[in-house]
């Protein structure tokens, strides 16, 4: 049995940018010549995941992320199973609420940073004292 | 002195679940729930069908109609949310995905629970328990508990003690805890909190002295058997520690309807997974049509078999419907959505669907749905062009027909966002 694969838009929750286009292969009598072309066809979802299980896109509110950036409205794309480190901007969970910062570690403490000075760094004393929900890889920046 | 190799290495199966699943769901992504008292209620009747701890601590019955809570919600600060399947449908499959990763062999046994297939040291299993459990928790954020035993049975039994004492820090591995205690365990619980047991036995088993789970594990196989039923012996032999509970191929759970079954060969190619996932479709269609019921969510599976540790592969996918549907034609093509998940060439072992977000159908007599073959008479298509061309549930099939349930119209003022499905719903992160 050939496969024809051809563009569609797939309607699946697991498929993260799921508005992009994805081979969909269907019974047919003889292989497609068409089917090498949709072969090398760029899947975001390929390169901009690295693991499906553990990664979600989110929706930023505000500017305190400019300096990054990072502006309102903006999709990040966030890998929760990534170790937080110095510089890594995370989503942290101040308040009950998904908050981005800049993540620093030093000697001296462990600082959550806006990149936007009319927002103050929020310091405590180290990591564990942090609830870390994910770590941003990528920003969808509205060009 | 340590025991040969062989008993140690005994295959064993580990039984993991979420705790509270669609509360820690919902938690996932709206931390100011963390701490609160929160139920879940179902979309047809409003009852709580999910409750946090807290809310369990409050000591909300399960199955309790929202109406009698409204009244002290608020002095409770509880807060309760409509089932939002789209999202737990997704949570399913990440967890179900990952648990892939760390096993033999997977069986998906409801929307939030499955077994797995363990092999190790006593050391070894626990280990592989924390490290699945502190992996679900990380990747998806929802917590799960282990349970590891030889027998399905006592894997869901050490899953349940691993929840409720929390010495077990949510990982029990039944062969390492002492003897006496499980013995103790098995001895206050009664039959009815065994998996397998239906409640309306429990007379007929109390009349023959069994009341405890250690009662019924001294029974007589073949006495169970005979007075009983062949399922009731399996519980047994399980609770003796023989492994002989098979996978269900159908399964019905309080929410959710499940078909799944492992191949005697190998599905290889994405056109053979598109036979099965159409067979699953029809399925779950005349299942849903003979309880009366539509859906509005469906997860499809597939795994690769323990044979073959090599090419190891759990894809997993949760496909809203349109509409609220029991329609062949429309199940089969949500199905379908999961093939581009399917790598050719890798050697597909088990594959499955489940439908959740059930909705009783309503008032409409059944149509001769399965008489006339959609296909045939491509209605499929001609009810995809006008839909297309006059929008979203301007035409249906039968029981997908334009007037749905007497929950259609429901409102379901307390729904969360569709986190991870919809766009539009994404979750909000304060740049503040």
């Amino acid at each position: 049995m050939g496969v024809v694969v051809g563009p569609r838009v797939i309607d699946a929750g697991m498929s993260l940018l799921s508005v992009l286009i994805s081979p969909v292969p269907v019974a047919a009598g003889y292989p497609s010549p068409a089917q090498d072309y949709f072969d090398g066809r760029i899947d975001l979802n390929e390169h901009l995941i690295k693991d499906i299980t553990s990664t979600y896109v989110v929706r930023v509110s505000g500017d305190s992320m400019e300096g990054a950036g990072i502006s309102d409205g903006d999709e990040l794309i966030v890998n929760r199973a990534l170790e937080p480190k110095d510089g890594s901007v995370v989503i942290a969970v101040l308040d009950g609420e998904l908050t981005i910062k800049r993540l620093r570690i030093t000697g001296s403490g462990v600082v959550l940073q806006a990149e936007n000075p009319a927002y103050p760094d929020i310091r405590v004393p180290s990591v564990s004292d942090l609830v870390i929900w994910g770590v941003a890889t990528r920003c969808l920046h509205h060009v | 002195m340590s025991k040969p190799a062989t008993m140690r290495q005994m295959p064993q199966i580990a039984h993991v679940d979420v705790n509270c699943f669609y509360a820690s769901a919902e938690r996932a992504f709206d931390p100011s729930l963390e701490g609160k008292p929160v139920v879940v209620l179902s979309n047809n009747d409003g009852c709580a069908v999910t409750r946090s701890p807290e809310a369990k601590a409050l000591g909300i019955p399960l199955g309790e109609p929202w109406f009698k809570l409204a009244p002290r919600a608020r002095e409770w600060g509880l807060v309760a949310l409509s089932s939002n399947y789209e999202l737990y449908g997704d949570i399913s499959a990440r967890v179900m995905e990952l648990l892939g990763r760390y096993s033999a062999w997977l069986e998906v046994y409801s929307i939030d629970e499955a077994f797995l297939g363990v092999k190790g040291t006593p050391e070894e299993l626990l280990d592989l328990g924390r490290t699945t459990k502190a992996a679900v928790r990380r990747n998806v954020g929802v917590p799960v508990c282990v349970g590891i035993a030889g027998t399905k049975t006592l894997a869901k039994l050490a899953n349940k003690w691993a929840k409720n004492n929390p010495a077990f820090d949510g990982v029990c591995h039944w062969d390492s805890v002492p003897a006496a205690d499980r013995e103790s365990l098995m001895r206050r619980l009664s039959v009815i909190e065994i998996w397998g047991v239906a409640s309306r036995l429990t007379k007929r088993l109390n009349g023959l002295g069994i009341h405890s789970i250690l009662d019924l594990s001294r029974a007589d196989p073949v006495m169970i058997r005979d007075r009983f039923s062949v399922v009731m012996m399996r519980t047994v032999l399980e609770l003796q520690g023989t492994p002989c509970i098979p996978m269900e191929e159908e399964r019905i759970g309080r929410d959710q309807l499940i078909f799944s079954r492992s191949f005697a060969t190998p599905i290889t190619t994405a056109a053979g997974m598109r036979q099965v996932m159409s067979v699953y479709g029809q399925q779950a269609s005349a299942r849903l049509a003979k309880h009366g019921l539509q859906a509005k969510v469906l997860t499809a599976f597939a795994g690769t078999s323990h044979f073959n540790p090599k090419d190891t592969s759990y894809p997993s996918v949760c496909v809203p419907l349109p509409m609220p549907t029991a329609d062949p034609v429309l199940l089969t093509r949500a199905a379908h959505a999961f093939l581009p998940h399917i790598n050719e060439g890798i050697r597909y072992a088990r594959a499955g669907i489940m439908v959740t977000d059930l909705r009783p159908t309503g008032n409409q007599a059944p149509l001769s749905l399965f008489e006339n073959p959609h296909e045939e008479r491509h209605v499929g298509t001609l009810l995809e062009d006008v839909t297309r061309r006059y929008g979203r549930g301007s035409i249906g099939l039968g029981h997908a027909g334009i007037r749905g349930g007497p929950d259609w119209t429901m409102k379901r003022d307390m729904l969360s966002p569709r986190y991870t499905t919809h766009w539009d719903e994404l979750p909000l992160v304060k740049a503040a």
